[in-house]
């Protein structure tokens, strides 16, 4: 089970990192003019498509220099390496060919405009990466120095970070990240930043409380009586010991930003390429029996979800013997 | 107890100031200068630009300046004029009625209240007999297949579900077995009593199990734990050592597995509301979450910072209701 799920998670990270490489319309490699471009590569830095493409009064866009480079020909003339999978996330619409169901064409069908539904998906991977990577880092970032703080200091400051996370743990994250959503943009950053400044304090609350009791454990006493400085104690001492609940904290995390941000996309509140925007867009077609616009999203956002918290699960996923050792705690 | 109820409540009161202030905070400083951006956008729209004295005025409106000095006034004081109107129960924005805005949110509370409580009455339902019935059977081969189907479902989100299950029974896939919109039929006025309180019912089945799903999954998972932790404690071997019958040693493993089950209702609350956006928005409820989810669409500051404040305290008034029940259930409990 635990290597199923992580034979999935490194395909869904190799899918997210790479897929501007594996997934687009433009070309890996041109020459244009003598000169030679990596327009797939300018994606990572969000370039627009025109912007990277070769521009002249007869082109406008990659695409139709691409549907014209046969008539050039000739030794030593343009030519282009396309990705494996020739289709992007601005590809034109084809409108005849909506809503196909799946096809050697298009593996996983089309959408409700004729877009090719794989590349779509492999997309909506890498913004599912980016928001869950990006709001665990945040997440951790604030959480993990005030937890440790407050309970390897204790005092007046374990009682002021205490009634923090007890503030913010009484706001639904999803309803405050609507609000704020709402009136910033919902660009990726600002998703990211809201997903984070939400979930610290779920962190925040375990690493305290581990912290709490390693503080009486001897291993750190000694090291305390050896007059080892505090910060020293608790990162090379201490943190070292909450590494795997860290870890599992973190991937439980992981998933729930990545449920967070295809529900706000769903609710129509987040970037087009989002799983959830596909699933959203798919409803008036499903009716009409396009079943893979509507399964294959759903799909990717329940096994994201299934594999992170198959990882993140302490003891094996099905407890064998009859002594259950944790108790589950509730993510939020 | 006696001794800790009143720390208890000063720290709530704690909690609520500082909740307040994250709401306040929140609103005011994320969408930079309102008044600004209101007169941009009303310039914008007219396609002229801003008159002279209109920006004063929507300062002032606005409660950003003194209106006799036209001294800009301090975030504190900006706090602490909105508290003052909060503790009033008037959340309204500029040039809007509060009884008006007081009663909009009056009529989407109660949709909300039934939407909540029905699904945590079903799921409490469907987990305390299944939770205690694993727990006793930790271990055995129905438990595992239940803990693995379980795993899978919960893995679901909830906008999948509610789609899913709107395409499956309100008319998506062949005849519509339930209705998959609204609360209520439009032939409401022709019904009697009963028909209406079975039209709502029959409203609420496709809502209440998208809802349901997930707070009955965890309640049934941790009752399961907690019965089996119990089954396993030094009491139960001295009751079974003293020979009683295994239906009594039984109900007092359920009775000691089940009072924890208390607390993790009001952890659940904030769940619950944001599944509440969800749901709402898939099966037009006009509910809170509704409400909330169009004000934050058409940024209507003053909706969203009241909605958000209601939910963080009745999520404050439930942990420690919850708290409290379980204390008076089990006087073991310390309350911290």
């Amino acid at each position: 089970m635990r290597r199923v799920a992580r034979v999935w998670a490194w395909m869904l990270l190799v899918a997210a990192l790479f897929a501007p490489l594996l997934a687009n319309d433009v070309p890996l490699v041109a020459r244009v003019d003598g000169q030679l471009r990596v327009p797939a590569l300018a994606s990572y830095v969000g370039a627009a498509w025109e912007a990277s493409g070769p521009r002249d009064d007869r082109v406008q866009t990659w695409r139709e220099w691409w549907a014209e480079l046969p008539a050039t020909g000739g030794p030593g003339a343009d030519w282009a390496v396309m990705p494996p999978w020739p289709y992007g996330p601005l590809m034109e619409r084809d409108l005849a060919n909506r809503n196909a169901g799946p096809s050697l064409a298009h593996p996983l069908g089309t959408d409700d405009v004729g877009r090719d539904l794989l590349s779509r998906m492999l997309w909506g991977a890498s913004r599912a990466l980016l928001v869950g990577a990006g709001a665990v880092i945040v997440a951790v970032a604030i959480g993990l120095p005030l937890g440790a703080v407050a309970g390897y200091a204790g005092g007046g400051f374990d009682a002021a970070v205490t009634l923090l996370i007890e503030v913010f743990l009484c706001f639904p994250a999803l309803f405050l990240v609507l609000a704020i959503a709402a009136f910033m943009s919902s660009s990726l950053l600002a998703v990211v930043l809201v997903l984070g400044a939400v979930s610290w304090p779920s962190f925040a609350r375990l690493v305290r409380g581990e912290f709490l009791s390693l503080r009486e454990r001897e291993f750190v006493l000694a090291a305390r009586g050896l007059g080892v400085p505090g910060w020293r104690v608790v990162t090379r001492h201490m943190l070292p010991q909450v590494g795997g609940l860290l870890r599992a904290q973190a991937a439980l995390l992981f998933a729930a930003a990545v449920v967070a941000e295809a529900t706000l996309a769903f609710l129509g509140l987040g970037a087009g390429e989002s799983w959830g925007a596909i699933l959203a867009r798919s409803r008036e077609p499903a009716i009409d029996g396009a079943w893979h616009g509507w399964l294959f999203p759903s799909l990717a956002v329940a096994s994201t979800v299934w594999c992170l918290h198959a990882l993140a699960a302490p003891r094996p996923l099905v407890s064998l013997g009859a002594t259950p050792t944790a108790r589950p705690r509730p993510d939020r | 107890m006696l001794r800790t109820l009143p720390l208890r409540l000063a720290r709530m009161v704690l909690s609520l100031v500082g909740i307040t202030v994250v709401t306040f905070l929140m609103m005011d400083l994320a969408p930079g200068n309102r008044a600004e951006l209101a007169v941009a956008g009303g310039a914008h729209d007219l396609g002229a630009p801003p008159r002279a004295g209109s920006l004063d005025l929507l300062r002032e409106q606005w409660g950003l300046v003194d209106p006799e000095t036209q001294r800009p006034y301090s975030v504190w004081e900006r706090y602490g004029h909105w508290l003052a109107r909060a503790s009033r129960l008037d959340f309204a924005g500029p040039g809007e009625d509060p009884a008006a805005f007081r009663r909009r949110i009056l009529d989407a509370l109660p949709v909300t209240l039934l939407l909540n409580a029905v699904s945590l009455g079903v799921a409490l339902l469907v987990a305390v007999p299944l939770g205690t019935w694993l727990g006793l059977r930790a271990g055995s081969a129905v438990d595992r297949a239940a803990s693995g189907a379980m795993f899978f479902v919960w893995g679901v989100p909830e906008f999948v579900v509610a789609t899913l299950l709107l395409l499956a029974f309100a008319g998506g896939w062949g005849e519509a077995l339930l209705p998959g919109r609204g609360l209520q039929s439009d032939a409401i006025h022709a019904m009697s009593g009963v028909e209406r309180a079975l039209d709502m019912a029959a409203h609420l089945v496709l809502p209440v199990t998208s809802l349901a799903i997930a707070p009955a999954i965890l309640m049934t998972r941790f009752l399961r734990d907690s019965v089996a932790k119990a089954a396993q404690s030094e009491f139960v071997r001295a009751l079974r050592g003293w020979g009683l019958p295994e239906s009594f040693v039984r109900q007092r493993v359920r009775a000691n597995g089940l009072s924890p089950l208390v607390t993790l209702c009001g952890v659940l609350l904030p769940g619950l509301v944001s599944g509440s956006i969800v749901v709402e928005n898939v099966f037009s409820l006009p509910g809170l979450g509704s409400l909330a989810f169009r004000a934050a669409m058409d940024q209507e500051y003053p909706m969203v910072m009241a909605l958000t404040l209601l939910v963080g305290v009745s999520t404050l008034l439930g942990t420690l209701l919850s708290d409290l029940l379980h204390r008076a259930i089990d006087p073991r409990v310390e309350l911290r």
